[in-house]
Formats: structure tokens, sequence, C-alpha cells
């Protein structure tokens, strides 16, 4: 068969696979819902070839992104249950053997259930908001085409990395998210900053990635597979390829602290959580999309595809624990930050840290439905919180100093931004009753508290910790609502250079700043999205009080896919008291006690099932923490609210200074140390940076004089020899003369070695 | 039709040579696309379903010295197709990028870089030892003179370390290759040097003679690869070379060492090979890490892709010696798409040498905003070497990082498989792929990113050539684009085909247990390593 025959199968096959999978497991057009944002990029970087100044690349993109979610809609209203596989065409396949693990094959398939369903939609569907946001807030920018084929390019990693069906395409789309994650950070290229910040993001991704890398290779290894379906049969059939029995196996939880290596980098946890903030040198959109909604959650969502292996019983659970404590201790710490700094976005940035470290805890503490659902909830209003800042740099000429900018809701035109980050606010700061950041955040601090001590250790002092980072998180997050949105009208315009989003200001110029600077307030797309993402962030709550039996609609959704594992129910019940305590707790851990008595008795039932460890269930103030977090939560939140009013609204007269400047000198340096990030990043450059910096130098030096040196001189005689005998082409015959000499030497002195020494 | 691909380059140089100089780059460019054209001829004709066997495509052999047993045979594998395919295939571009570069001596240029082909094609359809070493050593003086008469300002010491140093290491595999053809030989009159039958020969030599000629052999060929400590010729050369000399260079002559590996080294001493394993693998570690971290500190950004090749290669042959078919097809893929992505780094940084005459990235810099084009192509090109999933660095790496995690792996779980390595060579050798991206990330950064840097006095004065790419510089660019990007998103056709003669080598690489361990004396080896390396410094 020759070449072209060869393709030419592949084809057919491929097309004989699209029709089996159309009419099998799943529908082949859901390929659409990548494909299309592929295909968009591609028009965009056509557009960016023709030198295409229109809003055309934006168009495109917005409609495909919206088509990719109204595929998705549709995929998802007719989505049979359970998992579906849909495979596309046969990526890496590659075979040494018939026998188990003796074949290497990922293809470019999907897997399509609950918790990809859910990503899928919020991430098509915050998509083609913020491209919309973007057409408007990138318009005037001499890169814009550049801008939207990235942006297109980053929803089709996103779709790889979410739908696909192993782990080595997830490793593609996870590689891909951070490249387009590099070029946006780094858009404004000519600004140093951009592309320090976006090679620092990549870099520090990559000491992640090897981690999840290095997972995937050691699951192949253990499972002989990389694809999904088959990974959670075996793990549901507890044995390995081999026949081994997974309890007995250390890969069993070494493959989960890989994984997690890989989801730290992504979603900028202790201690890879550096190039988060500085990322966002960004445009805004993208601060909002990639470095808040949706790209910085694929750890999370890794964790809860992989779930199954991380709460597998009979082996000790350090990922899972590791994962708490990190989680709990990076929202603590980024909250610290957060509250000293001045920079809106940055606050933003470091609360975004801060919340994916709720996330991460609540995995660890095995609520993955309060981790997805807290990763819903939040993209909806950290999207607005960041869309709501990028308008502020929009029509402040970047100005993003909180001391600079005051009263911003009594000016014309800034009505719906303030409404939509007094939205955004409440929810972050979990404000109770009205919004769905606090709903989300009470499931995962609830359980906390829940979690008995034999599967997470110290789970309530990780609570108490999280309890107090949830009045912080309230504080900074109405310092800044309570400094730049209400308060008295004061405002300070920022350099150009700051102005994020129009490189050519011509248009602008009518503002003249030399004779007094006119805010540009927002226009029509900007505030349709804003406004749309406000009513989203409160209409999310709704999801939490449908399907009652999964605790929310995320909860039903995560129910039916890998996040809702149940460990296999084991015959010596004794000989595995953690099993039942998971597959307990992956039920109970849900529950949110709005019905608190049924929940209770859910609870006792599921335990005395297991026999009845039920006096280890954690709970606050003797109460059942699902009941009592309503209260608790609430206080601490609303307490964190009144501080802040009390700091930086009451009685504040200026945009510069407010009540809390009293409290500095109280405070000594610890202001100016958050304020400088705790000098982490300064610590990462003496302790890594440096020396890897000095042994580069070192082996570059080494490279030039000892290795180079010897061969040289070595190299010097037959060169001396070869110009006695004249350079040039002459030259090159008697060097091979010399050489052809020379090699006869070696071949005797083989011989004689062989002969002489054997 | 493996003869003609062989002549008809020799054919073109002769009449390059002999042509009026004003007509010798059309001719190039056409004698060039007739060689891409007889490469696609050939790969219609090779019958892919049993790559595993050669293929003569026509003529077998022809007899050149009967008394002595030497006869010229062709024949190839599906491995060594591919070589060809990618050799055709960027012969055509190192000729059509070379025409603002090269407008001196026009016709001694062109010449010797068809005659280059030539002795690459020669390298691959050889089946004797003779042919093929001759085609080995004669692709020496094409590059030789193309870097000595065209290299920048340190050409000439440039060119004769290049040529001294993979001369003398090409001589020592000479002698273990003719070793081997001597123990073939002894049954029979005369000589032969047809590999099947020194294969045989090698084969059954003792452990001990297994280990004199693989360090033999790996003198010679790792040199070319070049492997940790014998690589200080390629950044030399490759900064001294003109561009089409390096794109050849990075992209075919790097690959006839780890070829030569696949080839002769694996099938040929399996229980040497499976000994010395580890320690290749360990060298190729150290190549990895190590000139990953020279790039970081490299101002000259052609030294700074010259290193980065070090370091990519050593990812190749630490999956050539994970003895494994994921391990080897990965190395055997990465041949193929190092020649691509590097090869295309080295078109796009002599485009912009021939428009700032300088390579320092402290002098050129922020380029995106001069040549939005070239940057383009630039970052995509960077990123396929860093080995980015869906362009094609990322396959091929990606499975000789695994062959290495599998190797050795096999009581860890069912997919591990036979072989000397283990976990701890992948999860070490994979911190080359994040210092692959700190030093390409740093080049972007710098050269294409930022402020507009250029040289001073530079101003808008590009000689003849517009400041952004021209539409000759994007078609060279855009076919290899396109490879990257094929080769990354469906590898398949390139896999499914090298999968027999992969698993036959691994096959072959099968040994009894306790004939490794057995024979061999470390004595008798450090002896004659200290002798071989003094007699590699006369």
């Amino acid at each position: 068969m020759s070449l072209v025959g060869a393709i030419g199968n592949d084809v057919l096959t491929l097309a004989a696979e699209a029709a089996s999978t159309a009419s099998g497991s799943g529908p082949g057009w859901m390929a659409a819902v990548p494909l299309l944002p592929l295909l968009a990029s591609a028009l965009c970087g056509l557009c960016l070839a023709g030198r295409i100044r229109s809003k055309l690349p934006a168009a495109i993109v917005v409609l495909s992104i919206a088509a990719a979610f109204a595929v998705t809609l549709f995929g998802f209203l007719g989505r049979a249950d359970g998992a579906q596989v849909i495979t596309i065409f046969e990526w890496i396949g590659l075979s040494w053997g018939s026998g188990p693990g003796e074949t290497l094959s990922a293809d470019f398939g999907f897997y399509m259930d609950g918790l990809s369903w859910l990503w899928m939609l919020f991430v098509t569907g915050l998509g083609s908001l913020i491209a919309l946001y973007a057409s408007e807030y990138m318009s005037g920018d001499k890169g814009y085409a550049r801008f939207f084929a990235a942006f297109a390019l980053f929803v089709f990693a996103m779709a790889c990395l979410v739908m696909g069906d192993n782990l080595v395409l997830l490793y593609l789309g996870w590689e891909g998210v951070g490249l387009c994650s590099y070029l946006l950070i780094g858009y404004f290229y000519k600004r140093p900053a951009a592309v320090a910040a976006a090679k620092k993001a990549f870099i520090v991704n990559r000491i992640g990635d090897l981690g999840l890398a290095i997972g995937v290779f050691l699951t192949f290894v253990t499972f002989g597979t990389v694809e999904y379906d088959e990974l959670f049969r075996m793990i549901d059939e507890g044995v390995a390829a081999n026949g081994q029995p997974l309890e007995e196996l250390w890969q069993t939880w070494t493959i989960p602290l890989l994984l997690m290596v890989g989801a730290f980098g992504k979603s900028a946890q202790l201690p890879l959580y550096v190039w988060l903030p500085d990322a966002m040198e960004g445009p805004t959109p993208v601060s909002a999309l990639i470095h808040a909604a949706t790209m910085v959650t694929a750890g999370v969502y890794l964790v809860a595809r992989m779930f199954p292996l991380f709460v597998y019983d009979g082996v000790p659970h350090y990922a899972l624990n590791t994962i708490a404590w990190v989680g709990t201790l990076t929202a603590l710490f980024s909250a610290t930050i957060g509250m000293a700094q001045f920079d809106i976005k940055r606050i933003m940035a470091y609360s975004t840290v801060s919340q994916l470290g709720y996330m991460f805890a609540g995995l660890g503490f095995l609520t993955t439905t309060g981790a997805a659902f807290h990763v819903f909830t939040h993209a909806f209003f950290k999207a607005t919180l960041f869309l709501c800042c990028g308008a502020v740099m929009h029509g402040f000429a970047g100005q993003l100093d909180l001391r600079r900018l005051s009263g911003l809701i009594h000016m014309k035109g800034w009505l719906i931004v303030s409404l939509a980050m007094l939205v955004g606010c409440l929810n972050l700061a979990g404000f109770p009753l009205i919004t769905a950041g606090y709903f989300s955040k009470d499931m995962i601090l609830s359980q906390a508290f829940t979690t008995p001590d034999s599967i997470v250790p110290y789970s309530s002092l990780m609570g108490w910790i999280l309890l107090i980072t949830a009045g912080l998180t309230a504080y900074y997050t109405f310092r800044v609502f309570f400094r730049v949105f209400v308060g008295p009208v004061e405002y300070e315009p920022g350099d150009e250079v700051h102005d994020h989003g129009h490189d050519d200001h011509d248009t602008h110029d009518e503002h003249g700043h030399d004779h007094g600077f006119h805010p540009h307030a927002p226009g029509w797309a900007i505030n349709t999205v804003l406004a749309v993402l406000a009513i989203a962030s409160f209409a999310a709550i709704g999801t939490y009080f449908v399907d009652k039996d999964h605790h929310g609609w995320v909860g039903g959704l995560l129910h039916d896919s890998s996040a809702a594992y149940h460990a296999p129910a084991h015959e010596h019940h004794a000989a595995a008291p953690e099993l039942k305590h998971g597959g307990v707790m992956l039920t109970a851990a849900d529950d949110h006690g709005h019905a608190a008595d049924e929940h209770a008795a859910s609870h006792e039932a599921g335990h005395d099932d297991h026999g009845g460890a039920h006096a280890e269930a954690g709970t606050l103030f003797g109460q059942d923490p699902h009941a009592v977090m309503y209260y608790v939560s609430a206080a601490f939140g609303i307490v964190g609210i009144f501080i802040a009013w009390l700091l930086h609204y009451a009685g504040r007269k200026t945009a510069a200074k407010s009540k809390a400047d009293l409290l500095l000198p109280f405070l000594g340096p610890i202001p100016t140390w958050a304020q400088n990030k705790w000098y982490v990043d300064e610590l990462y450059d003496i302790l890594f940076r440096g020396p890897l910096w000095l042994i580069s130098h070192l082996f570059h030096i080494i490279d030039r004089l000892l290795v180079d040196g010897i061969v040289d001189g070595v190299g010097g005689i037959p060169r001396a020899l070869a110009r006695s005998l004249r350079v040039g082409q002459s030259g090159i015959l008697q060097n091979y003369a010399v050489g052809m000499a020379g090699g006869l030497g070696v071949l005797l002195l083989i011989a004689w070695i062989l002969t002489v020494a054997g | 039709m493996l003869l003609v691909l062989v002549l008809w380059p020799i054919l073109c140089s002769l009449l390059i040579a002999v042509a009026p100089a004003r007509q010798a780059r059309q001719l190039a460019l056409g004698g060039s696309l007739v060689v891409l054209a007889l490469t696609i001829v050939a790969a219609f004709m090779f019958p892919w379903d049993d790559g595993a066997s050669y293929h003569s495509l026509g003529l077998d052999a022809v007899p050149f010295l009967p008394s002595l047993g030497v006869e010229m045979s062709f024949g190839v594998d599906s491995v060594a197709m591919w070589l060809i395919i990618l050799t055709g295939f960027l012969a055509p571009l190192t000729v059509w990028g070379s025409f603002t570069a090269i407008t001196e001596r026009v016709r001694t240029y062109y010449a010797w870089l068809m005659a280059l082909n030539a002795a690459m094609f020669g390298v691959f359809v050889a089946r004797d030892i003779i042919f093929f070493y001759v085609s080995f050593e004669f692709t020496l003086v094409p590059l030789f003179i193309l870097i000595s008469l065209y290299g920048s300002s340190n050409r000439k010491f440039a060119a004769i370390k290049f040529f001294l140093f993979t001369f003398l290491g090409s001589i020592i595999a000479l002698a273990g290759l003719v070793y081997v053809a001597w123990k073939a030989s002894a049954d029979i009159e005369g000589w032969t040097f047809q590999i099947a039958a020194l294969q045989e020969a090698a084969r059954a030599m003792t452990a001990r003679e297994q280990a004199i000629v693989m360090l033999a052999m790996m003198a010679g060929f790792a040199v070319k690869v070049p492997l940790f400590p014998v690589h200080t010729w390629l950044p030399l050369a490759h900064t001294e070379a003109p561009t089409a000399g390096s794109v050849i260079l990075a992209g075919v002559l790097l690959k006839l060492g780890t070829y030569a590996i696949f080839r002769f080294v694996l099938p040929f001493l399996p229980i040497a090979v499976n000994e010395y394993a580890p320690f290749v693998a360990v060298l190729s570690i150290i190549g990895i890490i190590y000139a990953g971290l020279i790039c970081w500190v490299q101002t000259d950004v052609k030294k700074l892709v010259a290193y980065s090749s070090v370091s990519h290669l050593g990812f190749c042959v630490l999956g050539m010696f994970a003895l494994n078919s994921v391990g080897a097809a990965g190395s055997v893929l990465y041949m193929i798409n190092h020649g691509l992505s590097t090869g295309a780094l080295f078109f796009c940084i002599g485009f912009m040498y021939e428009r700032y005459h300088t390579r320092s990235m402290e002098e050129v810099g922020g380029l995106a905003s001069r040549m939005p084009v070239w940057s383009f192509f630039m970052v995509f090109f960077t990123l396929a070497s860093v080995g980015l999933p869906g362009l094609n660095g990322f396959v091929s790496e990606f499975m000789c990082l695994l062959g290495a995690f599998q190797s050795g792996a096999s009581d860890i779980g069912a997919g591990g498989t036979v072989g000397q390595l283990g976990p701890w060579y992948a999860a070490i050798a994979g911190t080359g792929m994040i210092v692959a991206a700190m030093y390409l990330l740093i080049m972007v950064g710098k050269v294409v990113f930022g402020d507009l840097r250029e040289p001073a006095g530079h101003g808008d004065d590009h000689g003849s050539l517009p400041a952004d790419l021209t539409l000759r510089e994007i078609g060279v660019l855009t076919p290899l684009a396109l490879g990257c990007l094929i080769l990354g998103v469906y590898p398949k056709p390139v896999l499914d085909t090298i999968e027999a003669p992969v698993a036959q080598v691994m096959a072959q690489l099968e040994v009894e247990p306790e004939t490794m361990h057995a024979a061999t004396s470390h004595d008798t080896i450090v002896k004659f390593a200290m002798q071989a390396g003094g007699s590699d410094n006369d």
C-alpha cells in the first residue's frame, strides 16, 4: 500500500469512526464545540494577515463562541445518563504487543459527563459574553485581530482540556491554555512588565506541568491506559492492569500527588501562585475569562476528574490532605496580601488566588460539589468584578489606584458599573442569603467541620482559618467598593502608558488631558455584559434550590460524573473503615442543611449503615455544622463588611485618606510587608533563580574553556599539520589522508587489544 | 529508484558547476525541486505495509569491487524512507532560502549544496557498510566548504574544528564497523560488507567484543548527534555556518548520528546496548540540562538555538536507549520533528541576520513591531521547539520521556516494559522541559517582544530587503510551519508506518539475561577507553 493509500485509509476509518460514534455512544457533532473557536481563531489569523482593521474579528469570535455555547447547551439538554464517550479521530497510537498495557492510545475524543458539561457550559457561556465585552474594550487597538485569535484559541484549548477523554488530550488543552495565557498576558508586548509576566506565567506553569506529565506517565504504566473510561472501570474494580489490587500499590497514592502538583501550578496555589497576580498585565477581559473564571479552575477540574483515585480507599490520602492544607493556607495567605494592595485589579487577582484556595480546600474536605459550585458561582461574580475593574481602567485612562478614585456611583454613566460591582462584591464577601457566593462558600466551610479528623486531620482547624479568611475577604472586597465606588466624587486619570486597550488614542484626544480629564463612561456592549453577568451572579443562587436530592443543580451534575465517584462496596467493612467514610462523606458532604433535620437523619442513616461512626462526624458549637454555618459565616462576612465601612467609608472626605491610615502606626512594618507580597518573589529569586543563573554561567564557562579548550588544544596538532600542508581545498584531502592513517592506527590498536587481552 | 535519488543531485551539482554563474540559482532550485519530486515518487513506490523490510524500489545493487565482495547495495525501510522524505522536503527550501544570502561564488555554493543532498541520501539508502561510510563521511566535505567559504567571521576555525572533530569520531566508528566486517568474513572467501551479514556476525560476538565495538561506534555517532560531552563543535559550526548550512546541519546531518545508532548500534550489539543503556542515558540527560542551562545565558541567538539542538537531541537519544517501542518510535519521530522546527528556527534567524548583520540579542530586539510576519513565524517555531502540544515537538518529546519512564518499569505495572532505565530518568530529563521553556521564551521575549532595538546606524536600511519578510521567505517558512502543525495534530501516518521496523529492532534487542553482565570485564573497557581517548587526541 502506498503512502497515499495509508493516509486515505486513515481518512476512511476516520469517517467510519465518526459515523459510528454519531449513532453510538455520543453525538459526533459535539466536535463543533472545540472546532468552532479554532476556526474562528484561524479566521482572525487571516484578518491579521489581511490587515483588516474593522470589528470583523470580534464578530467572528463572539458568534463562534456563542455557537459553541448553543451546541453545548443543545448537547447538554439531550444528554444521556452517565458518561458519553465520543471519539473523533485517533491522535497518538502505538502498539508493541496485545497484552494489557502494551498499546499507547490517545484519541482526539470527548468524555462528557456532568463535570465536563458543567465546565463547558460556563466556559462557552462566559466566553461569549466576555468576547462581546472585549469587542468594545479592545476597540481601536492595533492588535485587535491578534487579541481575538488568541482569545478564540483559548476557548478551543479549554474545550480540549475539559472535554478530552484521556489524560494526554487533557495535557494538550492544559498546555494550550497556558500558551494562550502566555500570548494574552504578553499582549502589550512593548511593555517589559507584560513580557516578563507572560514568561513567568508560562515557566511557573511548566513546573506544575512536569508533575502532571509524570503523573500521566505513572498512570499509563500502572493502568496501561490514559483513557478515563478504562481508568475509571479499573479503579472501580480495584485492580491495576497487571492484576495487582490497587490497595497494595504505592502508585495509588503517588499518582494523585503528582497530578496535584500540576493542579497547583495551573490554579495558582502555594507555592506556585506567584504567576497569577503578575498575569494582570494582560488586558482585563483576559484577566476575567482566563485568570479568574475558567483557566485557573482547571486544577479543580483535574482533581475532580480524577477524584476516584484521590479518594481510593485503603491507601493513605496524602494528596487530599495536602490539597486541603495548601488550599486553606493559600486562601489565608493571599487574602492578607490582598488587604494591603492599592491596585484594585491586583486585589481582585489575589482574591482569585484566595478563592481558588477555598475550592481546593473543598476538594480536600471531600465536597466536590462544594468546590464545583464555588467554581461556578465564582466564575460569574469574579468575571463581573474584573470586568468592572476593566471598565474603570478603560474610563480613567488606566487608573486603578483606590487612593485616586472615589464616588464613581455618583458620576454620569457609571451607575451600571457601580451596581454590578456591588453585586460582585456582595458575592465575594459572602453576604448572607441573597448571594450565590454565600451558599457556595458555606458548603465548603461547613464541610470543614463535618469531615471527621480520621479522614482529614485538623479539618476543623482549617475550617476556622477559612472562616477568618472569609472575614478578611469581606473586608478587602468592600474596602475597594467603599473607597472607589461610593463616597465623595474625586478622580485622577492614570498615565497613558497604563491605558490598556488603547495603543493609539487619537480618537479619544478630545478628552484633552491638559485641560481637564473627562472619564470615558462605558458603552452599550460593556454595560450589557455587566448587567447580564450581575444578574447571572444573582441567578446562580437559583441553581442551589433546584434538584434538592443532590444539593443543587451543580450537585446533580456532579453526581452524574467521576467527581461523585462512590468507593466500591467491599466485603471487609472492618478492614476498610476509611472507605466507608469516604463513601459517606461524598454523599453527606453535599448535604447542606436546608432541611437540617432531613439531612441529619440521612447522616445518621448513612453512618448506621456503615458501622456507626457517628461520634466522629464533626460539630460546630455542638450543632450540625450545616445548619450553624449559615449564621457563623454570615456573621464573619458582615463583620468584615462593617469594618471596611468603618475604616474606609465612614467620614471619609477625600479619595486618598481614610480612617484606616490611623491604624498604620500600630501595625509597624506589617502592612508594608504585606504590600510587598511578603517578599515571596524576592525569596524565589534568591533560592532558585539566582543559583540557577550562577550554575548556568558556570556551565557556559566550563563549556567554553574546559571542554572546548581541550578539544582545541588537541585539534591544534593536526590543524598545525594541515596548515603546513596549506589550508584550503587541498588541505581537506591531506586531512583525509592523515585521518585515514589515524583510523588505521585505531583499527590496529583494537585488533591488538583483542588478541593480547582476549 | 534509490540510485536515481543519489545520482540526480550529483548530476545537478556537476551541471551547476559548469553552467554560467547567472543560471546557478535557477538550476539549483529546479534541480532541488526534482529532488523533491523524486522523493515523492519514491514515497509512492514504497510499500508502507511492509515497512520493516528493506526495499530497493528497483535496482538492488551495483557491483563495485566484486573481487573483494564489495558492492553498492540499496534498500530502505520506513524509518529511512521518512528521513529521505525529510531530506527531500528540505532540499528546495534550503536552495530557495539562500537566494539573497549568497551573492558571491554562487556556483560553488549551490553545487556543494546539491552534493550534500546526494551524500545524505546515500547514508539513508545504503545497505552495505562501505557505501554507508563513504556517504556518511562525504557529508563533511560539502559542509566544510559551505562553512569555510560562506560562513561568518570565525568560519575557518569553525569549519576545521567541525571537520576534525566529526571526522576523527567517525574513523573510530569505521574501525568498529570494519572489525565486525572482519568477523563476518571469517568463514567466507574474500569480504562481505553487507549490513545484514554484519548484523549476524555482530550479534554472535561475545559481550566484551560488543562492548568495545559499541564504544567505537558510539565514539563516531555520538559526536555527530552530538551527545554531551562531545558536542562542542556544534555551537561553533552552527554559529558560523551560512543559513542553509545550519538548516541542513540541524535538519538532517545531526540525524545521521541518531539514525546510525538506530541502524547499527541497537540491532548489532544487543548485549552491550542493554548493559550500557543507563550510561548513555545519563549522558543524554546531562546534555539536556547542561546545554539547556547554557542556552539560558546566551546572547547570540543562533548559538542559543544551536545549544538547544544539543539539549533536544538528548531527548532523542534518551528515547532510543529506553529500548522499548514508545521510546524508539518517539526518537524516530523526534528526528523528523526536530529537523522541521529547528531547521525553521535557523531560517528565521538567518532572515533576521540578512537584515541586521548581527545575531546578538543585546543589539536587536522587539522586532514584533518592525517585522510582524517574521515574528509570527519565530514565535510559532519556538513554540514547536518548546514542545507545545498540538505542534510536532510535543508528541515525540512526550513519547521519548514516556519510553524512558516505562523502561525497566515492568515490575511497577503492566504499562512498564523491558529496558534499563526507569521513572527517575524520565523525571530528571523532564526538567529539561522547564529549562526549554525558560530559554526559548526568554529568547522570544528579547528578540520579538519588548521595545524595538536595532543596531546603531541601521536606520531603515535593510540592504535590498524590505523590513519584513518577502514572499519568497514566507514561501520557505510556510511549508515548514504546515509540517509542524500536521505532524502535531496527526502524527498517525508516521507512527503507524514506523511501528513495524521499531518493533523489529526491539525484538532484536532482547537478550538472554545470563549473557549480560557475563563476559564484560570493566577493567578492559576502561583501559581501552583511555587508549581510545588517547588516540582520538592524535
